[in-house]
């Protein structure tokens, strides 16, 4: 079987940064991968690479078999890759639920012109997506919101909103940019916990995260990157014992395991 | 009674002109919700108000006015949307802008349709059913296209485009339906705007009622359909309130006055879903708040 995501060498440059410098590796089908490494080692840029919002200099990423890497972000969404973003990008003046509806445009099924005319299956299909969406709420544990002005809630609450936003579209592959940034550690592990779900009814999932005890609970394997390069991928415990990996995030002189000790 | 009749005799073109800037504003708002500031609407309604007053000189009945003046603007809506939609958005109100001027130009090199510098007489009074009419089923179908996927995905682009991409919006159809819409409603328009001066020329379409269109807009608010309406009718009835109070010299200066304070104060327009919804959430929150304290 193909793995649902697949870079290849994959390279972007921003001026004189290479953010992301002939970058492999692969997404199993099926499980949640932790896309590790410390501030500016370019996982955003990874995410918005795979996403289309920014396109490779080189190399090539394939989704679900597919080469998207130079398709644009609304087509690689109906490929099935669904996203949300490191610093929150809900929609001013809509409310959570109307964010999760809009979300589910690409599940819509009617034309623009019937949806215009408000025919009857039209009207039926707008009302079945609702349903789903306030579903979707609920799963993230913000149904009692539905009808809040989205921009109104908690950062955290508003990542929850998000990330059933991204599952309004149906995805096969959720990347998550920082979903537990500014939660705490019991709303961590309930993301933990939702992805776990998720990743039970068939979903993949590639996860920055910077949690190191959510990335060892939750995370199926991780890789590990420093200045735009791969440094360690596999395991999750193994990776952080790495000392290449010890190194990139604690610097030289604590590269044994008192490192992990201090964050886990 | 006579007193109803004596004011309606006296506001009644107003109300028209009220009702026909409406559509402009409507025009106008249709492509600033998809994310772009344009003074397109100029050309569709020019475009329109030609048709239509052409056709109204070989005494066309007005459904096929309408009709053409409406098929008009569409026709020019999509190619001026092929041309501009390769623009950064930053550029598109200056390259809308210049669209205005070379449209003036063309107009008065063109006399066997326009009539160039003399202009055209329009042989008919725009009866004032047909232009309620006419504006009652374009609000109809700005209110279902509020309510529809186009609303939606234009709602989203309009915020933050790459979110909206992401989803699955496919930017550019929205963005060229956007055009379509805006087209029929000014070709439209300019149509209404003909048979209500019954005279147009090249200077109809120019730079004062591109500012009309778009002060009527952002002064009535861009965030939802309503917003232009309003704004249509209370910047056509402004300078006649101010006549009523002040001497004629300051009565442009404070209509500009007038304009700037709502502009500085309620910079989303009179009409702001958003700021409803606010209020309205504001009081529960401090409910919560005091029953934990
Ligand atoms: N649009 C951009 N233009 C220029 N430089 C950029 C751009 N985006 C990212 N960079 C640079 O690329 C590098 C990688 O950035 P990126 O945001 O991908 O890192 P990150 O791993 O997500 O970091 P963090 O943990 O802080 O979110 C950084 O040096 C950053 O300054
Ligand atoms: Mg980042």
């Amino acid at each position: 079987m193909t793995p649902i995501l697949e870079l290849d060498r994959a390279t972007k440059a921003f001026g004189g940064v290479t953010a992301v410098d002939a970058l492999s590796f692969v997404a199993p089908r099926g499980q949640v991968t932790g896309l590790m490494g410390p501030n500016g080692a370019g996982k955003t840029t990874v995410i918005n690479l795979i996403s289309g919002l920014l396109h490779v200099d080189s190399g090539r990423i394939a989704l679900n078999g597919t080469d998207v890497s130079a398709q644009k972000p609304h087509h690689i969404g109906a490929l099935g890759l669904a996203r949300t973003y490191q610093n929150v990008r809900l929609i001013s003046g809509l409310t959570a639920l109307e964010q999760v509806v809009a979300g589910s445009f690409l599940k819509r099924d009617t034309s623009m012109l019937a949806s215009f005319l408000h025919t009857p299956a039209a009207r039926h299909r707008m009302r079945a997506i609702r349903e789903k969406a306030l579903h979707l709420l609920d799963r993230v544990g913000m149904a009692h919101s539905a009808d809040v002005l989205a921009e109104t809630l908690s950062y955290g609450e508003q990542r929850r909103v998000e990330i059933a936003r991204a599952l309004g579209a149906d995805p096969v592959l959720l990347l998550l940019d920082e979903p537990t940034a500014g939660m705490n550690p019991a709303e961590s592990a309930e993301i933990g916990r939702l992805t776990h779900k998720l990743r039970d009814e068939g979903l993949s999932i590639l996860m920055v995260e910077h949690n190191m005890k959510l990335v060892v609970d939750f995370c199926d394997s991780v890789i590990v990157m420093n200045f735009g390069r791969l440094i360690a991928r596999g395991a999750p415990t193994e990776c952080i014992r790495d000392p290449h990996v010890q190194e990139a995030y604690f610097g030289k002189q604590r590269h044994d395991a008192d490192g992990l000790r201090a964050v886990g | 009674m006579d007193y109803l009749s004596d004011l309606w005799a006296t506001n009644r073109s107003t109300v028209a002109f009220a009702m026909v800037n409406s559509l402009f504003a409507l025009s106008t708002y249709v492509v600033l919700a998809a994310g772009f500031l344009s003074f397109s609407t100029v050309v569709f309604a020019a475009v329109g108000g030609f048709v239509g007053a052409q056709l109204v000189v070989k005494g066309v009945g007005l459904p096929f006015v309408f009709g053409a003046a409406a098929g008009g603007g569409l026709l020019i809506s999509l190619l001026v949307a092929a041309v501009f939609l390769r623009l950064n958005s930053h550029w598109m109100a200056l390259a809308s802008l210049a669209l205005v001027l070379i449209t003036r130009v063309v107009t008065l090199n063109a006399p066997a349709l326009t009539g160039g510098v003399n202009g055209l007489g329009v042989p008919l009074a725009l009866p004032m059913d047909w232009l309620t009419g006419v504006l009652v089923l374009t609000v109809l179908a700005f209110y279902a296209l509020h309510h529809s996927w186009f609303g939606v995905a234009s709602r989203v682009l309009r915020e933050d485009p790459s979110v909206a991409a992401c989803m699955g919006v496919d930017l550019r159809q929205i963005q060229l339906i956007a055009f379509g819409i805006s087209g029929i409603v000014g070709g439209i328009g300019g149509a209404a705007y003909a048979m209500l001066l019954q005279f147009i020329s090249p200077d109809t379409f120019f730079l004062g009622i591109a500012f009309t269109m778009i002060a009527a807009t952002v002064l009535g608010g861009s965030y939802h359909w309503f917003g232009p309406v309003v704004g249509a009718v209370v910047y056509t009835a402004l300078p006649i309130v101010m006549q009523a109070f002040l001497p004629h010299l300051l009565q442009e200066v404070a209509n500009g006055v007038v304009l700037l304070l709502i502009m500085i104060f309620l910079p989303r327009g009179l009409i702001d879903p958003r700021a409803v919804r606010l209020r309205r959430a504001a009081p529960a929150a401090a409910g919560v708040m005091k029953i934990r304290a």
